[in-house]
């Protein structure tokens, strides 16, 4: 009985890694999604030429 | 005797269904109604937290809307979904693509009044605009951000806004005072932007707000 318990336990325990898990997948995936919007204009040198990068001010661009 | 010897373990079954529950319900409800998880985002982000601009709808009693004066010039963007009027002197610069920009420039080539205006790309909102438009510029690298005021449901000649005034410094080390408003007219939403050095921002003010006020989307 006393190695069914410890079984169980295990069994609880590795339950509840793999929740544990699956949990902060989605944080690090919605972190991923803030910096790489799909649409608009071209960001990072790659037709952006926000103002600010030459003495003016920001731009309405809502992206990074 | 089994009995007596199942009960931890029973109890630890217990324990374990409610912890898993527990984080089942957390998980889901950080992503429950479409919300944006902006606050986890800040968190994530480089730069020191910004707080949102206050609310103060009196810091937009200039808003008034109506068409540009006698002699302003307008631009439109080239998906034809705004136009923005700018005063004489001003002209147009280089810009990103798709967007409008117009500016004042004094002797040295220095920006003294800068007008700007995008189509809305990113994830910002009506709703969350006083919150996301300093965020998004200290992502952009602007530091010492004062968001000063902020209001929403302002109207505007074709639709409704909400508008912030901020000051900051950008990475080149120059200062300016802006005013940014998100605009959600019939067929589109757009972003217009205002601003001037803070030496500069009581000369150049009217203008801007003059422009803002008769911005069309």
């Amino acid at each position: 009985m006393l190695s069914t318990a410890k079984t169980r336990i295990a069994a609880i325990l590795a339950v509840l890694g793999i929740v544990g898990g699956a949990v902060a997948v989605p944080a690090v995936a919605r972190h991923h999604h803030h910096h790489h919007h799909h649409r608009g204009i071209p960001q990072n040198n790659g037709g952006d030429h926000d103002a600010d990068n030459n003495g003016g001010p920001s731009d309405g661009d809502g992206l990074i | 005797m089994n009995t007596t010897r199942s009960k931890p373990v029973t109890g630890l079954l217990t324990l374990a269904a409610i912890l898993v529950a527990a984080l089942a319900l957390s998980a889901c409800g950080s992503g429950m109604n479409g919300e944006s998880p902006e606050h986890e985002i800040d968190e994530a982000s480089s730069h020191a937290p910004v707080q949102p601009a206050p609310k103060d709808p009196h810091a937009f009693a200039w808003l008034r809307p109506a068409g540009a004066p006698d002699g302003w010039r307008s631009s439109e963007l080239p998906n034809g979904t705004a136009r923005m009027a700018y005063p004489p002197g001003w002209s147009p610069i280089q810009t990103d693509p798709g967007t409008v920009t117009s500016a004042l420039r004094d002797h040295d080539g220095e920006i003294r009044g800068y007008l700007n205006a995008t189509p809305q790309q990113g994830s910002e909102t009506l709703v969350d605009w006083a919150r996301f438009r300093p965020d998004h510029n200290a992502d952009e690298g602007d530091v010492d951000l004062r968001p000063i005021a902020a209001a929403s449901n302002l109207r505007f000649r074709s639709g409704r806004g909400s508008c912030l005034i901020e000051d900051y410094r950008t990475s080149s080390d120059h200062f300016y005072r802006e005013i940014a408003c998100i605009v959600a007219g019939a067929e589109a939403t757009t972003v217009i932007v205002g601003a001037a050095p803070p030496d500069e921002w009581q000369r150049q003010a009217p203008a801007i707000e003059r422009a803002i006020s008769s911005f069309l989307t």
